[in-house]
């Protein structure tokens, strides 16, 4: 079963418009949504929640239409937006108690495991906690009800680098069953480049580009040369390409280009780049 | 919704403390002062505007958007509103109810039917202010809101001077406490029904 399928969804505000966009995850995977500010990851978010109204298309979440029963669906969700929104005066033990009315399947010892874990403060009220801590706040409560998806908007920004890679091996941890998986938008394409399975770039409400991983890292390549040795590459090898003070670089198909030429591997946050600039 | 009702509980120990404390003082002051229903009616008029406060943190703390991902209906969540809101006036009511009735039976001035139409008044005051500013909010947000709600009640305000200006020279209707009480409690019922009907269908539509 897939975890999410989205097909053809549009969504269109002044100056701005979701266009047409289908993406699928399979359970067990993760799925990381890359793109610049403004590209719509939080508002492909918002429509999969159900927070705002679809022009059109279709979203499915854990194989029910988002528009039916997302009440209960959302039993099944755990999401950490990118402002958390928990109430300013509440501590973590209060946030306990609200989340205990609120999910069927709360788990308060995972909650407190979670919050020692963390290193989060019981009683301090939520407004003291630093953006890192709010973040962790917002993970611990999502990962606390038997959460089948977690939908995490920019959760891993503002965690330091150690608590950054603490979190991210939690998530990793938790798509090991496989009825579990992640979508998550994130400008840390460094990691989501360690976590996820599928990439999907999103440029100006366009899906620029949606491929696993792998694929994706053994499809393309970088090279660098000098002007003339591109032209000599066959057009089609060649996706994008920019001039550099010492020649060029492009981002090449493997496949498509003659034996014998060096090419070097390539991030995601390179191709990322590559491809957004060529659109520009 | 019992989340609901305990995450705004834990908000209105930790915001509200300043309408209890203006509550008890008013309530004091009525004990001492003689026909000034202005210390009875006040705390009530404040109390009304908890659920709107209480809408102001919320939407501070990007809680709106945060209860979209959680298991509620977004009836649910304009329900626990008016349910804490009616919960606060309930509370207000009780407090002047008992001071005012132990003022009125020391002095000699208790009468059940009139004490009876004066808690319902001051429940209806309380409930019809956040009855009116309630759909404002939900639908324009707490600022918007909030403004849209004085223009109305400046409206209202112009509109009852003139009625009454016109009907000035009438002869009264004479009506027994039992009568204003069912009509009282029809009139509060209806508009806080009203009102919470609005507000869900507002909110339904507003993208958060």
């Amino acid at each position: 079963m897939n975890a999410l399928e989205i097909k053809n969804l549009t969504k269109s505000y002044p100056g701005f418009t979701l266009d047409n966009l289908n993406l699928t995850l399979p359970s067990g995977c993760i799925l990381g949504l890359v793109g610049e500010n403004g590209a719509g990851k939080s508002t492909t978010i918002k429509l999969i929640l159900d927070m705002i109204r679809k022009d059109s298309g279709t979203v499915t979440v854990l194989g029910k239409d988002n528009g039916d029963s997302i009440r209960l669906t959302k039993e099944e969700i755990g999401v950490v937006m990118d402002e958390v929104g928990i109430p300013e005066c509440l501590t973590a033990k209060q946030v306990g108690k609200v989340m205990k009315h609120t999910f069927r399947s709360w788990d308060d010892a995972e909650y407190s495991r979670l919050l020692q874990k963390l290193s989060l403060p019981d009683n301090k009220p939520f407004k003291e906690f630093s953006r890192g801590m709010k973040m962790k706040l917002g993970i611990a409560v999502a990962m606390s009800h038997h959460a089948k998806l977690l939908i995490l908007d920019e959760a891993t920004s503002g965690l330091d680098p150690v608590v950054r890679d603490e979190v991210v091996e939690m998530f990793s941890d938790f798509t090991r069953d496989e009825n579990h998986s992640i979508l998550i938008s994130s400008h840390i394409v460094s990691d989501l480049e360690r976590l996820c399975d599928y990439v999907a770039f999103l440029h100006k409400g366009k899906l620029l580009l949606f491929e696993e991983k792998d694929r994706l890292l053994a499809q393309y390549g970088l090279i660098r040369c000098t002007a003339e040795e591109l032209k000599a590459l066959p057009a089609e090898s060649i996706k994008c390409q920019k001039e550099n003070p010492y020649g060029m670089e492009a981002v090449v198909l493997r496949t498509a280009l003659p034996s014998g030429i060096s090419v070097s591997p390539i991030s995601i946050e390179e191709l990322f780049v590559f491809m957004v600039k060529e659109r520009r | 919704m019992k989340g609901l009702l305990l995450k705004d509980w834990y908000m209105m120990k930790k915001y509200c403390r300043a309408y209890l404390v203006i509550a008890v003082v008013f309530i004091a002051v009525s004990l001492v002062s003689n026909d000034n229903m202005f210390f009875v009616f006040y705390p009530c008029l404040l109390c009304g505007m908890i659920p709107v406060n209480l809408l102001g943190y919320d939407e501070r703390s990007r809680w709106m958007q945060y209860s979209g991902t959680l298991p509620y209906t977004r009836a649910q969540i304009v329900s626990a509103k008016y349910l804490i809101g009616l919960l606060a006036q309930l509370v207000t009511m009780i407090g002047i109810g008992t001071v005012q009735g132990i003022k009125m039976s020391v002095t000699g001035d208790f009468v059940p039917g009139e004490f009876a139409v004066l808690m319902l008044l001051l429940l209806i005051v309380s409930t019809l202010t956040s009855s009116i500013s309630l759909p404002f909010v939900f639908k324009l947000g707490v600022e918007k809101g909030r403004i849209s709600y004085y223009v109305m009640i400046g409206f209202v305000c112009g509109a009852s001077v003139l009625v009454s200006g016109l009907l000035g020279g009438q002869q009264q209707v004479e009506m027994s406490p039992n009568a204003i009480l069912a009509a009282l409690a029809f009139v509060g019922i209806g508009v806080y029904s009203l009102s919470w009907y609005l507000s869900v269908v507002f909110y339904k539509k507003r993208e958060i």
